[in-house]
C-alpha cells in the first residue's frame, strides 16, 4: 500500500454519476432509448477514475459542518475499493443491457436517472470516511431503489413491492442513525473528541471497543448496527422484502439485489467488524448470518419463479458473507470479502440470464422452462460457469469462499463446542440446498424441451455481452484465485481486520474438515437432487399451512393493523368539525405540558393572591362572572360579547401591570374578533341547542386541564428573579437599537428573524384561507 | 347594518383610527405601538367601512371603478390588491434583512441614525428597523383584510 488517493479523482468518481442524472432528460431527447450507453460510459468512467485508485490508501475530504466535525471525508482503502469497482464495474455491464432489454419501455428518463444516482449512492457508501455521509448515502440508496423497483407505476404488485422495501431499508436505516449517534457519543471517550470520523475510529478500534463497553452502548451498537444492515442485506426475520423486489425489470435486479445495495449490510458490517468484533459480535452476526443461510436456500428450492429463486439465493448468499464476518477468525473475514466478489460475478450474471430467458422464451415459470442448450447456446455456457460457481462445486470461484466460510464454521464450533457446533452443521445443511437449486437453475437449459415453449430467438448483442462478461471474470477467478487475492482481495481482507496469516487461496492440497463438508454438501445435493420435486412441493405446502411462519405474512398483519387503526382513528380525530381539531389540539398540548412538569418535578411556586393589589383582583372577577355567565346564556351573541368582555378585562389587567404595549395589541385585537365573530354569526343558529350530560362533563375536564396548563406555566415561568436576558434587552435597547420602546426593540432588532417569520405565518394562513375558499368555488373539498 | 348613524360615525372616525394606526405604526420605535399593532388598527378602519357600506364601495374609494366578479373572491380587484401588498409586504422585510448583508452585517442587523437640524423636530432619529417594521405592517394590513374579505364575503 503506497500513496495517498487524490481528492479531485475521489470526488469526482462519487459525485460525476449525479451530475449524469441532471442531463439524463436531455440525453434521452437527443439519443432516445440509446441513453442507456451514456449511462454505461459514466459509470466506465467512474470505474477508470477509481482503478487509477487502486493501490493508494488513505483519507481526502473537505469540511462539511466542522462544528459536529462531519466532513465529507472519503476514505480509499482495499475494502470499499474493492466495492467501489465492482458497483461501477457491473453498473457498465447493467447499462449497456438495459439499452437492449428496456426497449419500448416507458418512463426511462426516470429509470436512467435513477439508476446513475443509484451507482452514486454505493460509490458514496463504499469510500465513506465520515459516518454522516455514510448514512446520507446509505438512505439514498433505500429511495434509489424504491424508484426502481416501483418503475412499473402502474402495476399495483410492484408498488406494493417498492414500498415494502423501503419500508424495510429505510426503518433499517434509521436503526443505523442511532448506532451512528452511540458511536459518537463513545467516540469523544475514545478519541478525545466527539466526531464523526469513521477513520480515526479504525485506527484505534481498541479504544473504540472499550469505550463503548465503559458507556455501556456497546451491544446497543451492535444490535443497532445489526438491524440496520440485516434490513439492507436481507437477513432473517427481514428477508421478505427481497423476494418481493422481484417486481422491478431484471436489469434493475441484478444491479440492485446481487452486485451492490444488498450488499450495502455485508460491506457494513466487514467495515465495523474491527472495531466491534468479539465474542458477542460472533454469537451475534454468524447466527443471524448461518440461520439466513439455512432457511433462505430452502426457500430458494421452494420458488417456483426464476427470480424468486434467485432472489432468495441472494439472501442466503448474503447471510454466507454475514456469517463469515461473524466469525472473527482470518478464515471468516476472507469468506465474506471473497464470496463478496465471487457473489456479485456469477449471481448479476445469472440474473441477467433469467433476463434473456423471460426475454425470449416469454415465461418465467421453472417448470415451464427446459432444453434451452440448443436455441441458446452461449447463454447456457455462461449459466453453467456461474451456477456451478453459485452451487460451489470446484474448481469454480464460489467454491474458494465457501471453503473458507467451511474453514471459519469449523474453528468457531471447535472454539466454543457444544452448540458452537450448530455453525458447521448449519453450513453444510444449507449447502446441501444451495447446490439444489444452483442445478435446478441450470437444468432450464438441459433434458427435454417443453413443447409449449416453441422456436427461442437468439438474444441480441447487448443481452448476451453483459453477462458473458461477468462469467469471463468469474470463470478467470476460478482458474486463478490466487489472482484476485493479489489484485485486491488480500488487502481488503486485512483492512476488514483479518490478521493476515497464511491463507490458501486454491484448491485443497490436503483433506480437512472443510473439505469434508464441500464432500457431504455435494454428495447430499447429489443424492437429493433426483427428489427435488417432491421436496419443491412439500415446503410449499408446508409453508401455505402455516402462514405464521412467513415473515411476509407478519409484515402484511402489520401493516393492515395500521391501516385498520388508521382508519378508525381518523374520523375520531378529524371529523371535519372544528371543536373536535380544536379540543384534541388544546387537550394533547395541555397533557403534553403538565405531563412534562410532572415528569421534570418542577416546584410550583406559591400563588401570592394578598399581595395581588385590589384593582386588579376586581377586574379580574369582572372577567371570572362574565365567563360564568357565558356558560349558562343561551344566546350565541351575548356568549360572543361576554367573551370580549373577559378579553378587555385582560387588557386592562395589562395596563394594571404597566404593559402598554400589550394591553394596546389586546385592546385592538379584541375588538377585531369581535367584529369577525359577529361577522360569522349571523351564519349560526341563534341558539345553543341542548347539551348532553357526558359532553359537557368531557367539556369541563377539558377547559380545567387547559386553564390549569396555562396557569402552571405562567407561575413557572414568571416567576424568579430578573433574567439575565432582560436585563441585556434593557440595557442595550437604547445603545443599540436606538429605540426607548424595548419590546419594539427586540422585535424588530434583536429578535427581528422571529418577527420575520410571524409575518411568514400571516401570510400563510391568508394564501390558505383564498385557496380553500377557492376550491369550495370551483366545488372541490378541501 | 348600514343605518344613517353607522354610515355617518364610520364617515367621522375611520380617518382618526387610520391616522392613530399610522402614528402607533411610526411612535412604535419609543413608545408602545409598531408596525403589528398599527397594521391590526388601520385593518380594524377598513373593517368598519366594510361592514358599513360593504366591498365595493370600498373598493370603488381605493381603486375606482368596480368590476363585477361573480362572486370568485379571486377575481376581485381588491382582494388582489390586498394579495400584492401582503406580497409587497414581506418582500420589504426581507429585503431590509438583505441590505445589512449587503453592507456585510449579518442578516436582519437593524441601525439607526439621528439627524439633526431637522426643521420643526429639531431632531429626528431615523432607525432601519423602521423599513423592516413597514413590511410587517404591509403583511398584517394585506394578510388580515385578504383574509376577513374572502371569509365575508362568503
Amino acid at each position: 500500500m503506497t500513496g495517498a488517493p487524490d481528492l479531485p479523482v475521489v470526488l469526482l468518481a462519487v459525485l460525476l454519476p449525479f451530475a449524469a442524472t441532471l442531463f439524463v432528460p436531455l440525453c434521452y431527447r437527443a439519443l432516445g432509448e440509446r441513453t442507456g450507453y451514456v449511462g454505461a460510459a459514466v459509470a466506465l468512467a467512474c470505474f477508470g477514475l477509481l482503478a487509477t485508485q487502486h493501490g493508494t490508501s488513505g483519507t481526502v475530504g473537505v469540511p462539511w459542518v466542522p462544528q459536529l466535525d462531519a466532513a465529507f471525508r472519503f476514505h480509499v482503502d482495499a475494502w470499499g475499493l474493492l466495492f467501489a469497482l465492482l458497483a461501477s464495474g457491473i453498473g457498465v455491464l447493467v447499462f449497456v443491457y438495459s439499452a437492449g432489454y428496456m426497449h419500448g419501455e416507458s418512463s426511462l428518463p426516470r429509470y436512467y436517472a435513477a439508476l446513475l444516482a443509484f451507482m452514486g449512492s454505493i460509490l458514496g457508501i463504499a469510500l465513506a470516511g465520515d459516518l454522516v455521509v455514510l448514512f446520507l448515502f446509505w438512505e439514498l440508496t433505500s429511495v434509489c431503489s424504491f424508484v426502481l423497483i416501483g418503475h412499473h407505476d402502474a402495476d399495483p404488485e410492484s408498488k406494493y413491492a417498492a414500498r415494502m422495501a423501503m419500508f424495510v431499508t429505510v426503518g433499517g436505516g434509521l436503526f443505523l442513525l442511532l448506532g451512528v449517534l452511540a458511536m459518537r457519543y463513545a467516540s469523544a471517550t475514545a478519541l478525545g473528541t466527539a466526531t464523526f470520523d469513521l477513520v480515526a475510529m479504525l485506527e484505534n478500534p481498541e479504544a473504540m471497543q472499550t469505550a463503548l463497553r465503559e458507556t455501556g452502548l456497546f451491544v446497543p451498537v451492535l444490535l443497532f448496527v445489526a438491524v440496520g444492515a440485516g434490513a439492507k442485506s436481507a437477513q432473517v426475520p427481514l428477508h421478505f422484502w427481497l423476494p418481493n423486489a422481484m417486481a422491478a425489470p431484471t436489469p434493475v435486479s441484478a444491479f440492485l439485489h446481487s452486485a451492490t445495495m444488498v450488499k450495502v449490510g455485508v460491506y457494513l458490517v466487514g467495515r465495523f467488524r474491527p472495531i466491534l468484533a468479539s465474542p458477542e459480535w460472533l454469537v451475534l452476526f454468524a447466527s443471524v448470518g448461518i440461520l439466513t443461510m439455512t432457511v433462505t436456500a430452502v426457500l430458494a428450492v421452494a420458488a417456483t419463479d426464476v427470480k424468486e429463486l434467485l432472489a432468495y439465493s441472494t439472501a442466503s448468499h448474503l447471510g454466507l458473507m454475514v456469517a463469515g464476518f461473524g466469525f472473527t477468525s482470518y478464515y471468516g473475514a476472507g469468506a465474506g470479502v471473497f464470496h463478496l466478489l465471487n457473489h456479485a460475478t456469477f449471481k448479476a450474471a445469472l440474473f441477467l440470464v433469467a433476463g434473456i430467458v423471460a426475454h425470449q422464451a416469454g415465461t418465467r415459470r421453472i417448470a415451464d422452462l427446459g432444453g434451452l442448450r440448443g436455441d441458446l447456446p452461449i447463454t447456457a455456457l455462461v449459466t453453467a460457469v456461474a451456477a456451478l460457481g453459485m452451487a460451489g462445486v470446484p474448481p469454480f470461484n464460489g467454491f474458494y469462499s465457501k471453503e473458507m466460510l467451511f474453514e471459519a464454521a469449523y474453528e468457531a464450533g471447535h472454539e466454543l463446542g457444544g452448540l458452537g457446533w450448530l455453525f458447521p452443521a448449519a453450513a453444510t445443511l444449507a449447502s446441501v440446498f444451495t447446490f439444489l437449486y444452483s442445478i435446478r437453475f441450470l437444468s432450464m437449459f438441459f433434458g427435454e424441451k417443453p413443447a409449449a415453449l416453441g422456436e427461442v430467438d437468439r438474444p441480441p448483442l447487448t443481452l448476451l455481452a453483459p453477462p458473458a462478461v461477468l462469467a469471463v471474470v468469474a470463470g478467470a477467478v476460478g482458474v486463478a484465485p490466487s489472482l484476485a487475492e493479489e489484485v485486491i482481495v488480500g488487502s481488503a481482507v486485512t483492512a476488514t481486520g483479518g490478521n493476515p496469516e497464511n491463507v490458501h487461496f486454491g484448491l485443497p492440497t490436503h483433506v480437512s474438515p472443510a473439505l469434508g463438508m464441500t464432500a457431504v454438501a455435494l454428495g447430499g445435493g447429489a443424492l437429493l437432487y433426483p427428489f427435488y420435486d417432491r421436496l419443491h412441493d412439500g415446503i410449499r405446502s408446508g409453508l401455505a399451512r402455516a402462514p405464521a411462519v412467513r415473515a411476509n405474512w407478519w409484515y402484511d398483519l402489520s401493516l393492515d393493523g395500521l391501516d385498520r387503526a388508521s382508519v378508525a382513528l381518523v374520523p375520531r380525530v378529524q371529523n371535519g368539525l372544528l371543536r373536535t381539531y380544536v379540543a384534541w389540539l388544546v387537550g394533547t398540548a395541555a397533557a403534553l405540558a403538565l405531563g412534562g412538569y410532572l415528569a421534570a418535578g418542577v416546584d410550583v411556586p406559591p400563588v401570592d393572591l394578598l399581595g395581588t393589589s385590589g384593582v386588579i383582583l376586581l377586574v379580574l372577577l369582572v372577567g371570572v362572572v362574565a365567563a360564568g355567565f357565558m356558560t349558562t346564556d343561551p344566546s350565541q351573541v351575548l356568549g360572543v360579547l361576554l367573551l370580549s368582555v373577559v378579553g378587555f378585562m385582560i387588557a386592562i389587567v395589562y395596563i394594571l401591570a404597566s404593559a402598554p404595549d400589550l394591553a394596546l395589541t389586546q385592546l385592538v385585537v379584541e375588538t377585531l374578533t369581535l367584529v369577525i365573530f359577529l361577522l360569522v354569526i349571523e351564519e349560526l343558529p341563534a341558539f345553543y341547542g341542548e347539551i348532553e350530560g357526558w359532553t359537557a362533563a368531557r367539556d369541563a375536564i377539558l377547559s380545567l386541564a387547559v386553564g390549569a396548563a396555562v396557569f402552571v406555566t405562567v407561575l413557572v415561568t414568571s416567576n424568579g428573579p430578573e433574567s439575565e436576558l432582560a436585563r441585556f434587552f434593557t440595557e442595550n435597547a437604547v445603545e443599540e437599537g436606538g429605540g426607548t420602546n424595548v419590546v419594539n426593540v427586540i422585535l424588530t432588532d434583536f429578535r427581528g428573524f422571529d418577527t420575520l417569520g410571524e409575518s411568514v405565518v400571516i401570510v400563510i394562513a391568508a394564501v390558505a384561507v383564498l385557496t380553500v375558499v377557492l376550491m369550495r368555488t370551483r366545488g372541490e373539498s378541501p | 347594518m348600514s343605518t344613517v348613524i353607522m354610515r355617518t360615525t364610520t364617515r367621522v372616525v375611520v380617518p382618526f383610527i387610520v391616522m392613530v394606526s399610522i402614528s402607533l405604526f411610526v411612535q412604535g420605535h419609543n413608545l408602545p405601538g409598531g408596525g403589528f399593532i398599527g397594521g391590526v388598527l388601520t385593518t380594524v378602519g377598513f373593517v368598519l367601512i366594510y361592514i358599513t357600506f360593504g366591498l365595493d364601495d370600498l373598493e370603488r374609494v381605493l381603486l375606482g371603478e368596480v368590476a363585477t366578479t361573480g362572486g370568485n373572491p379571486f377575481e376581485d380587484r381588491i382582494v388582489d390588491a390586498y394579495r400584492r401588498l401582503f406580497v409587497f409586504g414581506l418582500a420589504l422585510a426581507v429585503t431590509s434583512g438583505l441590505a445589512a448583508i449587503a453592507l456585510g452585517y449579518p442578516f436582519l442587523t437593524q441601525d439607526y441614525v439621528i439627524l439633526h437640524d431637522v426643521p420643526i423636530y429639531h431632531e429626528l432619529e431615523f432607525a432601519s428597523a423602521l423599513a423592516f417594521d413597514l413590511g410587517i405592517y404591509c403583511v398584517v394590513v394585506g394578510g388580515l383584510l385578504t383574509v376577513l374579505s374572502v371569509v365575508g364575503s362568503e
